[in-house]
């Protein structure tokens, strides 16, 4: 991790992501930046030429109880062991009025250990016929920290 | 795109290790049954395309992700 946002020092450490995440997936490499002018958020910060980077919270700044199921494919994804400590990430974005909302459906995860990152898509959510993804809701409300 | 028709109990073999195959046929829809090795990622497309839509929106060049989050500050700030 680092504190700098506009240069990245050489012993920042570069998180993989096998997959990208959707819609930006060929950025594979990506570094956590955090400090204290941009508490409680830390970013996500591609490498590399015109590289995306994402507004994140701890999901649990939010809803304390938060405790996503890590299904054993994103486990073996993230080179992680059950029990291991994971670093959790809701990329948080500003609407035009002025919200800011957190996805919390799709986190992000981080294993300090391995390196590697995995945005978590489950695939039994709510969609489909009977809820369509139209009302697969992840913009929770911000304020609500 | 490939169109390729299958029936009850046949699968189609994707690359080296992934299969697909018919394990229900019903009005309400298609069941399938998908093996694949643990590091490759399966997702719905309605799920995974309402998550990159949402990606894409959050995304900031990295030249402005700074004032990204001095506004998302100032956001918190105001509730």
């Amino acid at each position: 991790m680092s504190t700098e946002v506009g240069s990245v020092p050489a012993d920042t450490a570069v998180i993989a992501f096998a997959d990208g995440l959707p819609g930006f997936e060929h950025q594979r490499r990506f570094v956590l930046l955090s400090g204290p002018s941009f508490e409680p958020f830390t970013i996500l910060r591609g490498l590399g030429p015109d590289a995306p980077s994402f507004a994140t919270i701890d999901p649990r700044t939010i809803v304390p109880e938060y405790a996503p199921h890590v299904s054993p494919q994103d486990l073996a994804r993230l080179d992680a062991a059950p029990g291991d400590t994971l670093v959790w990430l809701a990329i948080v974005s500003l609407d035009a009025s002025g919200e800011a909302t957190a996805n919390l459906r799709a986190p992000v995860v981080v294993s300090p250990a391995s390196l590697r990152g995995v945005q978590l898509i489950d695939i039994n959510a709510a969609a489909g016929p009977d809820a369509p993804a139209a009302q697969y809701r992840f913009d929770h409300p911000l304020r609500a920290a | 795109m490939l169109v390729v028709s299958r029936k009850l109990d046949e699968s189609i073999v994707i690359g080296d290790g992934i299969e697909i195959k018919v394990l229900r046929v019903g009005r309400e829809g298609v069941r399938l049954g998908i093996t694949a090795a643990p590091h490759v990622s399966v997702h719905r497309g309605e799920i995974y395309n309402a998550i990159r839509r949402a990606n894409e929106s959050a995304a900031a060049p990295d030249t402005s992700v700074e004032s990204l989050v001095a506004r998302l500050r100032a956001s918190q700030k105001k509730h």
